[in-house]
């Protein structure tokens, strides 16, 4: 199985807080991974140092778009992105007084070209690169069910639609790498659902996608392979099944739902 | 509703035309023609700085260190080589977008409240630069006796006749007039283009949330740096006008108020809206104009109308924050690609 | 001459260490530039004058009540003006911050008008212009003396006030973050409140000195004295007490000595620049902690 991505031995240090230590793990190419753990475990530090918003301070991550690996440790957001890691966050962040459609246009940012004197001077190229944006970002609109919504302003959406919101925002960026943070986070049960439907829509268009997320039976229900992280330490890692029955895990973290589970 | 709405799209035009045969009238004003030409000054300013705290969300308190750069460059450039106005435009504008560059490059990554006060203190450093570089600015006593502005096309004309003589120099208000009514358009039409374009949504996803901006691609950096660049640039093109207008410059005339005082019609039309840019510009200088005329008579200095002016931004961004016309991104809405999508999602709906 | 240039360059630095502790103390709690502060501090001075010609009070009962007043004042701008405000953007606040700041400085105008004033000389008691200290052609006046001992107690009365009272700790408690802090039980907006006070009624007394020391006092003395003590904050590390002092004595010995050796038309200049590299160059300050946004 070809690897997308290889986390090697990373670790993260906030003043004297280890958020991550010495993580290694390798995300397979078309497949869900799913990043699991207890609050407070370094999931979403993890995504922060993948997508180029913090350093790690050591360890190394390869990035394999294509055919080629690529250190990408302490690279720029915008650089991952360019690259093709896009991703959304815990706690939404929408551009909220623009339109839901400029917001999903933004995401095309990095994949168009033209500048102040194209805009100003309004050419051909500057012209059909707009209509472009529209098209490309009307289609991943409608991917993600919020086509109609289009020119309403994106605050005005519902919690729910926010976060298909942002989905297709880093959909927009053309990733072949999708981090997902929590996007089940205070969704009901029908809006979780179709997030499901969403995610293997996603996968189908050749997107690899890493999932955090708290919902344990929607995590073992989707995912192919979790890591587990507690305290900044991976301390397990494989398929749902044996996650679950892993005794080392249970006490970290589904002790207390295990029932649940 | 509907009507007056109708009735709404004439009215732009003929108040357009109003504006524009004003000076022609016999009941225009020199005084009133004045006041108008400062207005414009004012909204060219307004719509540059507009675009910093209006589109990037950045506080620039050192704006005026733009505009002064721009009229010193024009108004030395003029004393000292007799260069014409139109060559001289560009060449303050870039000199202004150059010290934005300057300025914006290393102190960009700072975070607000830091680069709010940078901002500020290098305008200060700009004035103490006017007021102590003697040799070059003649510092406090300033700069007198700057040509007006003047249309030379007699290069032209004597080719084609030998008497004749195509040369029109500014004199007066009503040139002024035109020619501000004409730098106004010009940025307005820049202003709003670059807001429905890749440019203007990069600032604005900036201006939103610096954070997702950078992961949506926006390379952070590279656009404040633009933005810089564009709001320096603009603010020069006004100074540089009116150093030509007024024909004399002095330090004092770039002080820290001046920067306060386009904030605060940028705040009172609504960060971010371009043409609340317009009418906080309108709306300031007239009431300046009518308190420094109230004010004595209340046995007041005319300087504390700015009691006023800090009284509006305190409310203002207490009642209303979102200024007179709260829209952000206005003119994406009605741009035609996107009457298209509207149209085509309503077609959607019905069918 | 290096010697004098140190000494009137350390009576400054003192000055702009009070003001300095103001700016660094409200952005410790509420991350905000409090612009308004070089006004109370200009407030404080015309205050102390009014109550000096207008009410006939002792000095000593003038310049405590100008600091009762400012204190007043500093806690009003924060209910009135920056409280409405904690849950809207940055932007807004700072914006506020400005419009109090022009604000305060054209209601002094209006009220004490635009021409510089004396201090009340008949006031000062006699033995301020006797030199105190004296080493070679160095002089220190005792009035210089008064306002080091004045400037050194009132700042080690503040560290006191910081680190054994109560609301000291929950000042601290509140810099480090203030959700936690108001989980803990902690009342925000009094502790806020406080911060204000205190810090405005150190600024009064920096603004009575300085215009006791200069014998002039204008309203837009604090526009000046209020970027210098903020870029005596940054100098420090901003939300650092200690830092502010020590900020603030380094940039009035810096500004005195740029004045006399380096060029003293750009006198102030040298105070910006200062604060300018500073910002670029080592944003948290020469004794601040960095601090590092949250994903
Ligand atoms: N910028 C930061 N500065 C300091 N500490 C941080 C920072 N970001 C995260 N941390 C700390 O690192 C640890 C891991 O945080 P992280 O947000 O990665 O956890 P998480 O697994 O995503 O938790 P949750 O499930 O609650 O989202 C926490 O203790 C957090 O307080
Ligand atoms: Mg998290």
């Amino acid at each position: 199985m070809e690897a997308i991505l290889r986390v090697d031995g990373v670790s993260k240090k906030f003043g004297g807080l280890m958020a991550l230590s010495d993580v290694t793990f390798d995300v397979a190419r078309g497949r869900i991974l799913g990043l699991i753990g207890p609050n407070g475990a370094g999931k979403t530090t993890m995504f922060n140092c993948v997508a180029g918003l913090y350093r790690p301070t050591e360890g190394t991550i390869v990035f394999r778009p294509g055919a080629r690996d690529q250190q990408v440790q302490g690279e720029k957001p915008e650089k991952m992105t360019a690259l093709g890691v896009a991703r959304t966050f815990q706690n939404i962040r929408l551009f909220s007084s623009l339109t839901v459609l400029d917001n999903v246009r933004i995401g095309r940012h990095c994949r168009t070209f033209s500048n102040f004197f194209g805009a100003v001077l309004r050419t051909r190229a500057q012209r059909a690169e707009e209509k472009r944006i529209i098209d490309d970002a009307m289609q991943w609109l409608d991917f993600v069910g919020l086509g109609g919504n289009a020119l309403q302003s994106a605050a005005s959406l519902s919690y729910g639609d926010q976060r298909r919101l942002e989905i297709a925002r880093a959909l927009a960026t053309d990733p072949k790498l999708l981090l997902l943070d929590e996007p089940a986070a205070g969704m009901n049960p029908k809006e979780t659902e179709s997030l499901v439907d969403l995610v293997y829509a996603i996968l189908e268009k050749d997107v690899t996608v890493v999932l955090i997320e708290h919902d344990m039976k929607l995590v073992m229900r989707i995912c192919e392979h979790l890591v587990v992280l507690d305290h900044g330490v991976k301390i397990a890692e494989g398929a749902p099944a044996a996650i679950r029955e892993n005794p080392e895990v249970i006490e970290a973290y589904l002790g207390k739902g295990a029932a649940h589970a | 509703m509907r009507g007056v709405t109708a009735l709404l799209g004439p009215l732009k035009y003929l108040l357009l035309a109003a504006a524009l045969a004003y000076p022609l009238t016999p009941v225009s004003d020199v005084y009133v023609l004045h006041v108008l030409v400062l207005i414009m000054v004012y909204m060219v300013l307004a719509m540059g700085l507009n675009i910093m705290p209006g589109f990037c969300g950045l506080l620039d308190l050192g704006y005026v260190g733009f505009y002064g750069i721009g009229a010193y460059t024009a108004g030395l450039l003029t004393l000292n080589y007799d260069l014409s106005f139109w060559v001289i435009v560009p060449l303050a504008v870039v000199n202004g977008a150059l010290w934005g560059v300057i300025l914006g490059a290393p102190t960009l990554r700072l975070v607000g409240d830091y680069f709010a006060i940078v901002t500020f203190g290098f305008s200060e450093l700009v004035v103490l630069f006017l007021t102590n570089e003697i040799w070059l600015t003649r510092g406090p006593l300033g700069l007198p006796g700057i040509a007006p502005v003047s249309l030379d096309l007699s290069w032209l004309s004597t080719l084609l006749h030998p008497e004749w003589n195509w040369r029109y120099d500014f004199y007066g208000e009503t040139p002024y007039y035109y020619l501000g009514f004409l730098m106004v358009t010009v940025i307005y039409v820049v202003m709003r283009r670059v807001e429905d374009s890749r440019l203007g949504r990069a600032w604005l996803a900036i201006r939103e949330d610096p954070m997702a901006a950078a992961s949506s691609g926006v390379n952070l950096f590279e656009y404040k740096i633009i933005a810089f660049a564009v709001s320096s640039g603009i603010g020069a093109l006004a100074g540089a006008f009116f150093a030509r207008w007024t024909m004399f410059l002095s330090p004092d005339m770039f002080k820290f108020w001046e920067s306060f005082l386009v904030l605060c019609m940028v705040v009172l039309g609504g960060l971010g809206n371009i043409r609340g840019a317009l009418i906080g510009a309108a709306v300031l200088i007239s009431l300046g104009e009518v308190l420094r005329v109230v004010l004595p008579g209340l046995g007041l200095p005319a300087e504390t109308r700015f009691l006023a002016y800090g009284l509006i931004m305190v409310l203002i961004m207490r009642f209303r924050p979102g200024g007179f016309f709260t829209a952000v991104a206005e003119s994406t809405l009605t741009s035609p690609l996107i009457m298209d999508l509207r149209r085509t999602l309503a077609a959607r709906k019905t069918g | 001459m290096l010697e004098q240039q140190l000494v009137n360059g350390l009576t400054l630095g003192l000055i702009y260490a009070l003001i300095a502790v103001g700016y660094t103390m409200v952005y410790g709690v509420i991350e905000l530039i409090n612009f308004a502060h070089g006004e109370v501090y200009m407030f404080g001075a015309f205050l102390c004058m009014m109550f000096l010609t207008v009410f006939g009070a002792p000095l000593i009962v003038a310049v405590l009540l100008s600091m009762v007043c400012c204190a007043l004042m500093g806690v009003l701008l924060d209910v009135v003006a920056y409280r409405p405000l904690r849950n809207a953007p940055r932007l807004a606040a700072l914006i506020t911050a400005i419009g109090m700041s022009i604000f305060l400085q054209n209601l002094a105008m209006i009220i004490w008008g635009s021409r510089p004033l004396p201090f009340v000389k008949e006031a000062l008691p006699a033995f301020f212009k006797v030199t105190a200290l004296s080493f070679g052609d160095v002089k220190i006046s005792w009035m210089q003396m008064t306002i080091y001992i004045v400037a050194v107690a009132l700042m080690i009365l503040l560290n006191l006030i910081i680190t054994k009272t109560r609301t000291g700790t929950a000042m601290r408690a509140l810099a480090q973050n203030r959700v936690c802090a108001s989980l803990m039980g902690i009342n925000v907006n009094r502790v806020i409140a406080f911060t204000f006070a205190l810090g405005s009624g150190l600024g009064a007394m920096a603004g009575i000195m300085v215009s006791m020391f200069y014998n002039t006092m204008y309203p837009t003395m604090g526009y000046n004295a209020g970027v210098k003590a903020f870029a005596a904050a940054v100098l420090g590390g901003i939300g650092s007490v200690p830092g502010a002092m020590f900020g603030g004595v380094v940039l009035g010995i810096a500004e005195t000595l740029g004045a006399g050796y380096v060029s003293s038309p750009y006198r102030d200049g040298v105070a910006y620049a200062i604060m300018i590299l500073v910002i670029i160059l080592r944003p948290s300050g020469l004794l601040g902690r960095a601090v590092t946004e949250k994903a």
